[in-house]
């Protein structure tokens, strides 16, 4: 049983860190989020609201140095299926994106560009399934 | 590029796991260089060459040996 422990070592060691990390950007995100909202939006205009409606990007930002330090952290292999993950499926969410250009010229509604973020995310994870499953 | 990697862990009896943890990675790439989805880097090769005492060529041989 200890052995089977300590077998585990690097994978849990390395993925515990990265949702410690990843999850305290998310709640310093969602925390600034909430007082931009509260606070930010009765203000007067000027350059003190623009700051502080625009301050959840500080999580945002720890958001990312979490994931650049993850992959850092990663051993080679993953890190490579990750980085081909996410080319994969930035090409992909291009694809469709770009496709619903001619679409939206067709007469199809207009989306918002948060929309791109949203099928980015969704494509990563599929892509991330399908790899898993085939093992290619 | 083939490898010996899955029968020098038979010999010693080492799971997959074990084995990963020696090397510090993840089970994942000791699954993908034994099936030879994956060929390591020069660090990771030597570091699986110390751990078995064995020559890197030992356990490495290219899929077609240059004429």
């Amino acid at each position: 049983m200890n052995n089977m422990r300590s077998e585990m070592r690097h994978e849990k060691r390395v993925t515990r860190t990265y949702h410690r990390e990843l999850f305290g950007a998310i709640a310093l995100y969602t925390l600034l989020l909430v007082a931009a909202i509260r606070f930010g939006r009765p203000m007067e205009e000027g350059v003190l609201r623009t700051l502080v409606l625009v301050s959840p990007m500080i999580g945002f930002g720890a958001a990312i140095w979490a994931i650049v330090r993850h992959l850092a952290r990663v051993d080679e292999f993953i890190r490579k299926q990750l980085t081909e993950n996410v080319a994969l499926a930035a090409a992909i969410t291009a694809g469709l994106t770009f496709t619903y250009g001619f679409l939206e010229t067709a007469g199809y509604p207009k989306l918002s560009m948060f929309t791109v973020w949203c099928v980015l995310c969704g494509t990563f994870g599929i892509v991330q399934v399908i790899r898993k499953l085939t093992g290619k | 590029m083939k490898n010996l990697l899955r029968e020098l862990r038979a010999e010693h009896g080492w799971s997959q796991a074990h084995l990963a943890e020696l090397l510090d990675v993840s089970r994942q790439t000791v699954i993908a260089i034994e099936n030879g989805k994956y060929d390591p880097s020069l660090p990771l090769a030597f570091a699986i060459s110390r751990i078995f005492q064995q020559p890197i060529e030992a356990i490495f041989t290219p899929d077609q040996e240059p004429a």
